[in-house]
């Protein structure tokens, strides 16, 4: 008995799923345990492992790598050694009768190959099939059937194909169009316009070398590429959507002075440390220590309530391949320096290798957005529903900077400009500003987060 | 036009001809006061007694070879076998005898005879009461066979086995019996070999026999609605058989079906299949398919009986299929 393979449901709200690649051909061989396939939900690559052994055939209508597939929808078979894959049985296992060839006189009736398993003997002769009425019309209207294309099943070419050419024929003659067969398959496979060849070379037979030159002249020009949004984009669309239709943003910037954040992270460093938190794990430990100071800031929309979010999860916004990725950095206050900077540095991994698993996405209270790596200084970052505000990060750049006027004091100093972005629907423009500073106060004497 | 059911339509020819022709008499097992298995004679022996209405023994080899004896000298014997399966006790007289003897006398002696009986799949009648033969009875030179589907049919077809000189196997499917239709009061006959074309289209054909006509019909007219128009054929006659009327068909849809209850080897779809390969192979688009009962002999239970006949989703996909060739 051949074993199905179908899209798995992986969550309680997966629906749908792009089949992101086989890992195993059809043909192979498969173990439980092996990876055959890898599915993309909900921004997560997930792999797929085989609960049972067997050969893996997958059906020549199966769905494409890279579309999107209905939970529980067949993808594949696992068939025995020796099995015949079950896809072009299927229909016949049903049928209670024959369309013949019926079985020789004298088998057993249960031996009776019902008609759609029968496999015709491919014709004797090379090249395509074709019906016998296909190719007497084919002379009755003057085309050259062996160039055709067959619609029949296993490829033969029947009437309906030869009176399309027909009719395609008449139409070349109807805008002046006098192309070989070739040339109008190599036409269409260039994507050149019908309409345009006839113009251009109105009268003349078109043939595969002008039709080639036409195709060159026109490569200098790249197409439009279009393909099938991931479901990665489908899901930011959606959501950036959603942000932009409802929230109320405003967005505050503030210079601030980040030449002791820089010195700390020097020193963390030279410690020796193996891992050494970044500018963003530096960042989301003092936010998360400022939230928990202005619990205004972390809160939530639901309806005509707000919510103050008990827990501080600081999602953390990764580019990765795949598009945006905002994995959730959990309890963010209560992790030491090392212990957030570890679990950062696995989420970040996880993102760009594409196996993030959905409980690490989900249930933020805050986002961090860290463009500075891209020498951005300021931005207005899109706040992620139903959270309340997002800050953007910009570059650590050492500049000129007055620090006594009346002194006529300057000094070089490592510059930073924050961009903290809140929905107004919940929070003032005074409270996130203190929020803000707040935050400003832990970038300038990062050594404040010791307290307490 | 007043409806009546096909067994009513096949005896009212019966008795139409009996009045006009006093050499015409029937033999068979309760045909007479009890007016028949299935009613095929009934209320004939009230009128014509025991001399037209003959009860016999249950001897077919002796009540067919004697009638085949009255043929031959004048008389116009009706056979009725209740389930034709009988006649097979009496295959010597009917190949051997009944067959030949038109041509043994280069036509001087004539063999005016009716052979009839119910046939098919239906009902739980078992292996010995499913058969219908017709293709082995087509096979051989000498004999007509009818196969009626429609009242009409049967009175018309009965009319012309009635009024000929040759032997005619006349094969009514017992699923059809109490079917109604139109037929008409007065007197008409269809000659042999001329098929009916009982629905006329142009993306395929389906040449249908007997029981299989009225379920072709039904799904032909399903399909309908989603565009594809049928070409439905009945043969109505098998031996002759109007292959023009098919070829015909097939000229114009380049597609053909042949779906016939009975079996599928050495069959008549493969006879119709195979005269169409040799004359109308430049007309075909897709290969001819056949659509058969199952190549066994029939079960009792109900549950298996449906199992080995063609069902409407059978018949479906093997419309379908033939039109993705």
């Amino acid at each position: 008995m051949a074993i199905e393979i179908v899209m798995p449901k992986l969550g309680w709200t997966m629906e749908e799923g792009v089949l992101d690649e086989w890992v195993k051909n059809d043909g192979e061989q498969v173990q439980p345990g092996d990876i055959i396939f890898v599915v993309e939900s909900d921004k997560a690559l997930q792999e797929i492992e085989a609960f049972d052994s067997g050969i893996l055939r997958i059906p020549p209508d199966a769905p494409p790598v890279g579309s999107t597939v209905k939970i529980g929808e067949l993808l594949a078979y696992l068939v025995q050694p020796g099995e015949a894959p079950p896809f072009e049985l299927k229909a016949a296992d049903e049928a209670p009768a024959t369309t013949t060839p019926a079985k020789p006189p004298g088998t057993p009736a249960s031996e009776a190959q019902p008609a759609s398993t029968k496999q015709r003997r491919p014709s004797r002769k090379g090249g395509p099939a074709a019906s016998p009425r296909a190719k007497r019309i084919a002379a009755e209207l003057n085309i050259d059937w062996t160039t055709l294309t067959g619609s029949g099943r296993s490829g033969r070419i029947v009437e309906r194909d030869v009176r399309a050419a027909a009719a395609t024929a008449q139409a070349d003659d109807e805008k002046d169009l006098r192309i070989t067969p070739l040339a109008r398959r190599v036409a269409l496979d260039a994507g050149l316009d019908l309409d345009e060849l006839a113009a251009r070379f109105a009268g003349a037979r078109v043939t595969r070398a002008d039709v080639e030159k036409l195709a060159a002249e026109r490569q200098a020009v790249p197409e439009d590429k279009r393909s099938t949004m991931t479901s990665v984009r489908r899901v930011t669309r959606d959501r950036m959507v959603e942000s932009a239709r409802t929230t109320a943003p405003v967005t505050l910037s503030s210079e601030v002075d980040a030449t002791e954040l820089l010195q700390l992270r020097r020193k963390l460093k030279a410690d020796g440390a193996d891992i050494v938190p970044t500018y963003t794990d530096l960042l989301a430990k003092l936010v998360a220590k400022a939230l928990r100071e202005h619990p205004a800031l972390n809160a939530a929309i639901a309806g005509d309530e707000i919510v103050l979010r008990g827990a501080i999860n600081i999602a953390i916004a990764v580019d990765s391949e795949r598009g945006l990725l905002a994995p959730v950095l959990r309890n963010a206050d209560l992790l030491s320096l090392l212990e957030l900077a570890t679990a950062s540095a696995e989420l970040v991994d996880h993102a760009r290798g594409g196996a993030l698993k959905p409980e690490q996405l989900g249930d933020a209270t805050f986002t961090i957005s860290n463009l500075g790596m891209y020498d951005i200084d300021v931005f207005t970052p899109v706040i992620s529903l139903p959270q309340a505000a997002v800050l953007g990060i910009g570059r650590i750049r050492p500049r000129h900077v007055v620090i006594d006027a009346e002194a006529e004091r300057s000094a070089i100093r490592h510059m930073m400009t924050l961009s903290l972005t809140f929905d107004h629907r919940l929070v003032d423009g005074a409270p996130a500003a203190r929020f803000l500073q707040r935050v400003k106060q832990y970038v300038e004497t990062p050594y404040l987060w010791l307290v307490n | 036009m007043r409806e009546i059911t096909y067994t009513e339509a096949a005896r009212e020819a019966l008795a139409e001809q009996m009045a006009i022709d006093p050499s015409i008499f029937v033999v068979g097992e309760g045909i007479g006061e009890r007016g028949g298995n299935f009613n095929t004679t009934l209320g004939l022996y009230e009128q014509y007694g025991p001399m037209r209405l003959r009860d016999t023994p249950i001897v077919e080899r002796g009540f067919v070879g004697m009638c085949a004896g009255a043929a031959m000298t004048g008389g116009r014997p009706v056979v009725d076998f209740m389930f034709i399966d009988f006649i097979l006790d009496s295959m010597g007289e009917l190949l051997n005898q009944i067959s030949k003897v038109q041509y043994m006398s280069s036509g001087r002696i004539k063999m005016p005879i009716v052979l009839r009986g119910c046939i098919g799949i239906g009902g739980a009648a078992a292996t010995h009461h499913s058969g219908s033969y017709y293709s082995i009875f087509a096979h051989i030179p000498g004999l007509r066979v009818a196969l009626p589907s429609t009242p009409y049919d049967a009175k018309g077809l009965m009319k012309t086995a009635l009024t000929g000189d040759d032997p005619v196997l006349f094969l009514e499917h017992k699923l059809l019996l109490n079917r109604r239709g139109r037929v008409p009061e007065e007197a008409y006959s269809i000659p042999f070999g001329q098929a009916a074309v009982v629905r006329s289209g142009s993306d395929a054909t389906v040449v249908a026999l007997t029981v299989m006509l009225p379920k072709a019909l039904a799904i032909c007219e399903d399909l309908a609605r989603e565009g594809i128009e049928i070409e439905v054929i009945d043969p109505r006659t098998v031996a002759p058989l109007d292959i023009d009327r098919i070829l015909e068909s097939v000229h114009k849809t380049g597609r053909l079906l042949i779906v016939d209850e009975t079996f599928g080897p050495c069959g008549i779809g493969a006879e119709i299949s195979a005269l169409v390969m040799e004359n109308g192979f430049d007309d075909l688009d897709a290969p001819i398919a056949r659509l058969n009962g199952l190549h066994t002999p029939t079960p009792y239970s109900p549950t298996l009986e449906n199992a080995v006949t063609p069902d409407q989703a059978a018949i479906t996909r093997a419309i379908r299929d033939l039109l993705a060739e």
